[in-house]
């Protein structure tokens, strides 16, 4: 009790011990690290213990279901999940816990505990973990990139522990002590935009998607610009394919229309520049507003615009059918050039299939004025945007010539006069799917 | 080693860097390697003379290695050179080791006064004086000062359990027990486990104690395996509650490595322990040199006088022991009593 000054050195020598440890604050420290991923549906935790020879020699003589009991509790305890301001409860999955060999012949103890809770998240999600308040030790927190979300985080998304498997030996400086993280969530497709390492520079990383990551090779140095347009090209034509960029609205609607092979030119050439001036302008503004709107939260409110904008063409292609049926009801041509909705109708249909600007295209922008690349990231997004619009043109071509087929088979004249207001009917359902689906983001 | 890594390329990198040098000269110290503190100390004085913090490392380094004419030089300029928290706690605990408790509470106050540096440096010091209080047998001003220190700085681990030592030493073994089993939880420091222990101990719970003990010798083959044998306090926990042949080999190391008074107290009395009373008074009283007035140092003296057969010597030590704090510890102190009876 007497050692005045020198008292303090042993804890020293047991927090840095003299040989290579495998702990960052020696023998003493619990260690933990909560891994998360937020999905459309869900949000999914791992938490991992590492805890050290002393705290694991406390807890001797404990079955191990006992101490896993224990650890249990103090996640159920400790941890915390809040979603758009109201904690959820979380599910606790099937725990494993382990007891690597430690220093001295004494062993550590290492549990993995998944954790879920099936809510949807809309706008915020913070994770707090308050287990083991008193003990040293690396606390971390690690995002992950979910499904069917565009996610911005405050934790990051690298561990250089490898899932406190080993530590930097190179630190003087304190370990880590993170213990609470937010992340903002907006529906996208499996993004993930977090500092690399803590307090690092922000990097997007992404679950499905692989544009930014041929993207990242290029600033890199590694692919040709020649090959990286045409994986530009190729990947908007493909990523027209997925849902929700209004294929079959564009079919349907020429369809529709009867529209010709010059409407289907003029609507890919519409929907070429509309979503190269939607990234464009939704970078500028999302650059202009950093500080006060995530990027992210502007999709809702773009989604509504252009939901908007389908279910006024369809209404408006609904009445001219059905003015047009009330009129040449008698009539079996399929001719009807005079439905002159063409100029105006086609633009606004490729504004609102273009409108929206895909999240990943987006990405790259943004990734691409991060990283001081801009004619690159300009030139990719105006290559996407053809890509897209050639499969768009190409899926009208057909269509209309598939039209022509159908009139020459002479297929019954009934059924050819209904197929307009049929698919004029189609817009409709199509814009009010998209309305309903737009309007809750927004709210 | 880790930290050392490090600091060995920055001092490769700048031989003569004095960040780098008093950082190495902190963990040799931690290390228990007080002539490499007091080296790389030196060098960084030579690197940056106008510099305080070198000082402080030759201080703590000097009086481990018993050098105390020289850290009385050393101290006597850093306090002149930089009146404050760090230079004022150093010369408390000097004139502590040489008997002068009031001396050590005065400058002990100049220290919390000074103040200054992290939160935790100013806790530590109000703990520091409030375990010169209890030492004084003051013992609510020892928790009015562990209780600044907890005011400043909740949770603050040596504070909890210097009113854990309050506690005890009022008999109140269960809350003392509570709390000390609390701090040792979040720091199990062996120093804190053997107080647990021993208040179980004079508790009576004699299962409890041992289970907790058992959790020291599981620290000591940790320090072990990290390079540090040569700790006092372990050889102490041997010499108690262990094995005294060990605790008598962990000492020598410890006085072969840093020839200090408290190598020679835990030397001495780990040889009294083993059954070899004569040699323990030989080295009890080399412990005793400057005049310490440390309660477990005379009590360790005074038993192996008595073993010895040395009856009025024992007696002397067994009195200077208890004079200040009748109850300087819950198991120690009635076994003082029961041997002046």
């Amino acid at each position: 009790m007497k050692r005045a000054l020198l008292a303090g050195l042993l804890l020293v020598a047991l927090l840095a011990p003299a040989s290579a440890s495998a702990h960052p604050l020696g023998n003493f420290s619990i260690n933990h690290l909560v891994a998360v991923s937020v999905s459309r549906d869900r949000v999914d935790l791992r938490y991992v213990l590492d805890q050290a020879e002393i705290p694991t020699f406390q807890e001797r003589g404990l079955a191990r279901d006992a101490v896993l009991d224990r650890k249990r509790a103090e996640v159920r305890r400790g941890l915390h999940l809040i979603v758009d301001g109201s904690e959820v409860r979380l599910a606790q999955g099937a725990g494993a816990l382990s007891s690597p060999p430690g220093q001295g012949g004494l062993p550590l103890t290492r549990v993995e505990l998944p954790l879920r809770a099936a809510v949807h998240a809309r706008h915020r999600v913070e994770v707090r973990d308050d287990t083991f308040p008193d003990r040293v030790g690396w606390k971390a927190i690690v995002a992950h990139p979910g499904q069917g979300t565009a996610v911005r985080s405050t934790a990051p998304s690298g561990d250089p522990t490898d899932g406190l498997r080993h530590y930097p030996q190179d630190k003087l400086a304190s370990p880590l002590a993170q213990r609470t993280a937010r992340l903002a969530v907006a529906p996208g497709d499996g993004t993930l935009n977090a500092p690399k390492a803590p307090g690092g520079p922000t990097t997007t990383n992404r679950s499905g998607d692989g544009l930014t990551g041929l993207f990242e090779d290029a600033a890199a140095g590694r692919g040709a610009l020649i090959l990286l347009l045409l994986a530009a090209f190729g990947w908007g034509a493909v990523h027209a394919l997925s849902p929700g960029h209004g294929k079959t609205m564009v079919a349907a609607y020429l369809v529709g229309t009867r529209g010709t092979a010059r409407h289907a030119l003029g609507l890919g050439a519409t929907v070429t520049i509309t979503h190269t001036l939607g990234v464009f302008a939704l970078g500028a503004v999302a650059l202009l507003l950093a500080q006060y709107v995530l990027p992210e939260d502007l999709y809702p409110w773009l989604s509504l615009a252009s939901a908007l904008l389908v279910l006024g063409i369809g209404a408006t292609v609904l009445r001219k059918r059905l003015r047009a049926r009330r009129g040449h009801s008698h009539h079996h041509h399929h001719h009807h050039h005079e439905d002159g909705l063409s100029k105006k109708g086609i633009v606004a249909m490729g504004a609102s299939a273009g409108l929206l600007p895909c999240p990943s295209a987006l990405v790259v922008l943004l990734a691409a004025l991060a990283q001081h690349q801009v004619p690159l990231g300009l030139g990719l997004i105006v290559v996407f945007s053809l890509g897209l619009a050639t499969t768009l043109t190409g899926l009208g071509l057909v269509v209309v010539y598939a039209q022509r087929l159908t009139a020459k088979l002479r297929v019954p004249g009934r059924v050819v006069g209904v197929l307009p207001a049929l698919s004029s009917l189609a817009i409709v359902a199509i814009g009010i799917v998209m309305t309903a689906k737009a309007l809750p983001q927004v709210a | 080693m880790r930290a050392g890594g490090v600091l060995r390329r920055a001092l490769a990198l700048s031989p003569n860097d004095p960040d780098a040098l008093v950082g190495a000269g902190t963990l040799a110290l931690a290390r228990h390697d007080f002539a490499a503190g007091l080296r790389y100390g030196d060098a960084a004085r030579r690197a940056a003379p106008q510099l305080v913090r070198p000082l402080g490392v030759i201080v703590d380094a000097q009086v481990e290695l018993g050098r105390y004419r020289e850290a009385t030089r050393t101290l006597n300029r850093m306090v002149d050179l930089k009146p404050n928290l760090a230079s004022y706690a150093r010369v408390s605990y000097f004139r502590e080791l040489h008997g002068d408790l009031g001396g050590a509470l005065e400058a002990m106050r100049y220290a919390v006064s000074a103040g200054g540096g992290t939160p935790e440096n100013v806790a530590y010091v109000q703990t520091l004086l409030g375990n010169l209080e209890l030492a004084l047998g003051h013992r609510a001003a020892a928790r009015f000062a562990y209780g600044q220190a907890l005011a400043g700085l909740p949770r603050y681990v040596p504070a909890t359990v210097g009113l854990a030592r309050v506690e005890a030493a009022e008999r109140n073994y269960g809350p003392a027990i509570r709390r000390l089993r609390t701090a040792v939880g979040r720091l199990p420091l062996p120093e804190y486990v053997v107080a647990l222990g021993e208040t179980e101990l004079a508790a009576g719970r004699t299962a409890a104690a041992r289970r907790d003990l058992a959790l020291v010798g599981a620290e000591e083959r940790l320090l072990q395996a990290n390079g540090v044998n040569t700790d006092v306090d372990l050889a102490l926990f041997e010499a108690n509650h262990g094995d005294p042949a060990r605790g008598v080999a962990l000492a020598r190391r410890a006085w072969a490595a840093a020839p200090s008074v408290r190598s020679a107290d835990a030397l001495g009395w780990a040889l009294t322990r083993a059954g070899n009373p004569a040699a323990g008074l030989r080295w009890a009283k080399r412990s005793l040199r400057l005049g310490s007035a440390d309660p477990a140092f005379l009590y360790h003296a005074g038993m192996a006088a008595r073993a010895t057969g040395r009856t009025a010597l024992s007696q002397r030590w067994l009195r200077r022991a208890l004079a200040r704090n009748p109850r300087f510890s819950p198991l120690y102190a009635p076994r003082a009593w029961a041997a002046l009876r």
